[in-house]
């Protein structure tokens, strides 16, 4: 009974590991398998949350994820309607009845009121109407159809800003004070430092024109998929490997530290089994920002890297003033950092006994 | 433990499908462009942006085409074999006979008429459907005036010729049935997948060269042969559209051996890629200009706008920019009928800084603050800084810049424009009347405030005349008025076309209307 539920613990993660690897190496992921993926997660969290006492938390939670979400979706309405320039404004400018008439058909003559009331009603029914750019198309339909390719990449880059800076950190911290040790912080205030819109380009022209060995731009298969990883990557790497450095030493110098060391435990056990676990805990606080840099991040580096992703979505459709589709992405994007929020919050719990959530 | 791994092992196999790369194309039988952007549709009535152009383009045609290998782009058939009119209000199209839509459907005139009823038609709001309003109660269908669209001066006569009563005489009305709003229109196809969602692949039929294929939205459009096609079959089978919004790496791609074909290139790149094979520019038929603001002080005195006009130098502009602009004094284009070589203001510091004193700016002090304002982007900024450096020099007035976001810009030009605005115009189809009407009185692209008796009958006298020597006299007074006397706004310079052409195509399509139409291309 108790093997049965260590592997359920794990099932979300081999499977998520599975779902990693097989997109990565450019198959498309049939949506069954993460939708399983995901309830595996949601059952996950469920158990913590019972095992925890958290159960009530968990929901209160949830509310006020729910109720911000109302006040954003609420606020982009009124501040879209403020702002000058409308959805049928173009270079060509268009005979005012023609205007009135495409404007008619979206229904942009109703009272503020009653748009602002269908459009609540709509996210609801899960509606959210169809986009003023692209005639004939679901935002709902917009929005499946590019978010996969821009939750592969920022799901690649937050592993990899794991994997290169929680060791890079730890290495520093082992290594204080030694050339290892400026070297890589050296690297990591560069990697915070500048701007993706500029390693790309050198990315880029090194190793695609220069080497050969990765593709320039789209997103079809491995080769196009480790560029635009890395370089989103690096960022948030960087700022993990600096964070986990000054956590390691701090929790280094602490007392039950000395004590197993005094016991005589080997140096490799007691900095990967006392010290990193205790250590990680602002690393892992750091999950909700970084969810939110790789999502602003990837604007830019969609762009850069030609990727059908929905980023470009939430620039263009501001400057088309498409409302349908600025608000449905409003709403996603905000979702996402609501969820990750949330998520972080509860990894903390689960992780440092000390923290108590009610 | 090793049973749930078996199980996830099983599942992860089932559970994937490779992706496919490129669908399957044969890249010897395919050329690869960029539209820069998912098109916003395939429905050429609604269509009006260049992504949706570029792709349709090779896919549909209309009763009337061009002739890009005549200097004077003349109105060519197409689906009509040849038209008739005595005095360029009724005009008669014969149809070709024969012509079968991808689906295998015949076409008929009927389909003409339903085109020209969708786009009349309010429900549908179309942003083109003032095109057919000089027909005979085609502005009274589009308000509901008119409800029976019988009304409409449009017939299919007992010949099975389409018979067209314009309101009054329109000499390039052909030219309009070359624009893709006009173009025939299946009803039973829109009634059968519906209003938004019949111009998608699988469903769209079409008359072109080519028929849509595939569709994967936001990634990439395939377009496949019309086998049905009623003229030379396409020579290379499909056409891979990609849309890459960033000209860079467009181009980074074009230099991997992805794309054949780039449209536009970044302009900070442009210098560098002169030297590449592929590398192309040309002229097209497109303004650069400023308009002026004739309603508020100081450019409400014509004297003002002209000693402007004197104190600018169009060179200096083009050679900053260096993208193969060439400066323009008068209104129209090269390569259109109706350039003037000689028409419009061209610098003279001297005598700018004197038609100034004369305007009561001896003071310069005395002379208001005025903004030049255009929308956020590097190469206006660094046209508006020339100009202010410009004016400066010659007039020693100083001019303020403004910039704004392209929708607040487009909402400020109507509410209330700048005192020097910047905007673009592109010819809708191959005649002086496209940059004409922009100046007309009644104009909703006239910005400057500028309105003239004289200009407006002399437009409307151009349009109807028939006599192409008469035509030509016509609109040098229009011109002259506009560039030399009037000024609501200074042309600046035609804008060009940079692109990459990739050296494996041949016979790539050339004109100053960059209409891509790509079926006579062949693959190396």
């Amino acid at each position: 009974m108790n093997g049965l539920l260590k592997v359920l613990r794990l099932a979300p993660w081999i499977l998520f590991g599975a779902c990693v690897l097989i997109s990565f190496c450019g198959f498309n992921l049939n949506p069954i398998f993460i939708w399983l993926t995901l309830l595996s997660f949601v059952v996950e969290l469920g158990l913590v949350a019972v095992k925890k006492g958290l159960v009530f938390y968990m929901l209160r939670r949830l509310g006020e994820a729910l109720v911000t979400l109302w006040l954003i979706a609420s606020l982009t309405f009124l501040l879209l309607r403020i702002l000058p320039g409308g959805p049928f404004d173009e270079e060509k400018a268009l005979p005012p009845d023609v205007k009135a008439s495409i404007e008619a058909k979206y229904k942009l003559h109703d009272p503020l009121l009653k748009q602002y009331a269908d459009y609540l009603k709509g996210i609801v029914t899960g509606d959210l109407g169809e986009s003023y750019k692209y005639t004939g198309r679901n935002v709902a339909d917009i929005i499946t159809e590019s978010v996969p390719d821009s939750v592969q990449l920022g799901i690649y880059s937050i592993l990899v800003a794991y994997l290169i800076g929680i060791p890079f950190g730890v290495w520093a911290a082992a290594r204080q004070g030694t050339w290892i040790d400026a070297l890589l912080m050296t690297l990591a205030i560069s990697g915070v430092a500048m701007p993706s819109f500029l390693i790309a380009p050198i990315f880029i022209l090194i190793f695609c024109f220069g080497l050969g060995w990765f593709e320039p731009a789209l997103w079809l298969g491995p080769a196009y998929y480790v560029l635009p990883t890395i370089v989103l990557g690096i960022r948030p790497a960087a700022s993990i490997a600096r964070l986990t450095r000054a956590s390691v030493l701090e929790v280094i110098r602490s007392d039950f530290i000395r004590t197993a060391k005094a016991k005589g435990l080997e140096e490799s056990k007691v900095l990967f089994k006392h010290v990193l676990r205790n250590s990680m805990i602002p690393v892992l606080s750091l999950t909700g920002p970084l969810v939110a840099s790789v999502l602003t991040g990837s604007f830019v580096i969609e762009q850069i890297f030609a990727i059908p992703g929905s980023a470009k979505h939430l620039i263009q459709s501001v400057s088309n003033r498409d409302y349908p589709l600025i608000l449905g992405m409003t709403l996603l994007f905000s979702a996402l950092l609501v969820i990750a929020n949330l998520i972080t919050d509860l990894l903390i719990s689960v992780i440092d006994p000390r923290v108590k959530m009610s | 433990m090793q049973k749930w791994f078996t199980l996830t092992l099983a599942l992860t196999l089932l559970a994937c499908t490779k992706k496919s790369l490129e669908y399957g194309l044969d890249i010897k039988d395919t050329i690869r462009i960029n539209c820069q952007t998912e098109p916003p549709t395939m429905d050429w009535t609604k269509m009006h942006d260049t992504a949706s152009h570029m792709v349709s383009i090779n896919m549909m045609e209309g009763l009337t085409g061009i002739d890009y290998d005549n200097a004077e782009l003349p109105a060519t058939p197409k689906l009509a074999t040849e038209w008739t009119t005595k005095d360029a209000r009724v005009w008669t199209f014969t149809l070709r006979k024969g012509v079968k839509w991808s689906d295998g459907v015949e076409f008929t005139a009927q389909h003409v008429l339903d085109g020209f009823e969708r786009l009349l038609n309010p429900k549908t709001g179309s942003t083109y459907s003032y095109l057919l309003f000089p027909i005979k109660n085609g502005e009274a269908y589009f308000k509901g005036e008119v409800k029976d669209f019988s009304q409409v001066g449009v017939k299919i006569n007992d010949k099975g010729q389409i018979v067209i009563e314009l309101v009054k005489p329109m000499s390039y009305f052909p030219y309009i049935m070359g624009h893709q709003a006009t173009f025939p229109i299946r009803k039973d196809i829109i009634a059968k997948y519906g209003e938004d969602k019949w111009a998608d692949a699988g469903r769209i039929a079409t008359i072109g060269a080519y028929n849509l294929k595939i569709w994967d939205h936001d990634k990439n459009i395939v377009l496949e042969r019309n086998d049905n096609y009623y003229g030379d079959k396409a020579k290379t089978k499909n056409i891979l559209v990609y849309m890459i919004n960033d000209y860079s790496t467009a181009v980074n791609l074009y230099h991997s051996g992805k794309l054949d074909f780039q449209e536009q290139l970044p302009s900070n790149e442009a210098r560098g890629l002169k030297t590449d094979p592929g590398f192309k520019q040309r002229p097209m038929l497109g303004l650069y200009y400023y308009g002026f603001n004739v309603k508020k002080p100081p450019f409400d005195n014509a004297k003002v706008r002209q000693a402007f006009a004197y104190a600018i130098d169009r060179k200096q502009i083009t050679d900053l920019l260096a993208g193969g602009q060439v400066p323009l004094n008068g209104f129209i284009p090269p390569g259109m009928f109706g350039h003037e070589a000689d028409v419009g203001i061209h610098a003279d510091p001297a005598k700018a800084a004197k038609l100034l004193d004369e305007a009561g700016f001896k003071d310069r002090s005395h002379f208001p603050r005025v903004t030049i304002g255009f929308n956020t982007d590097e190469t206006h900024q660094r046209i508006a800084e020339n100009v202010q450096a410009q004016l400066k020099k010659n007039l020693g007035v100083q001019v303020e810049l403004a910039n704004e976001e392209w929708k607040v810009y487009l909402n400020h030009l109507i509410t209330d424009a700048p005192n020097i605005y910047r905007l673009g115009w592109i010819a809708d189809y191959p005649d002086p009347d496209t940059f004409y009407s922009i100046f007309l009185s009644n104009s909703e692209n006239n910005h400057s405030g500028w309105t003239n008796k004289t200009y407006d009958n002399l437009v409307a006298q151009g349009a109807s005349e028939l006599n192409k020597e008469k035509r030509r006299q016509i609109y040098l007074k229009a011109q002259k008025l506009l560039t030399e006397e009037e000024l609501p706004m200074l042309p600046i310079y035609v804008q060009t076309y940079s692109s990459l052409i990739s050296p494996r195509l041949k016979n790539f399509p050339n004109n100053p209307l960059e209409r891509i139409e790509l079926k006579g291309t062949t693959i190396q």
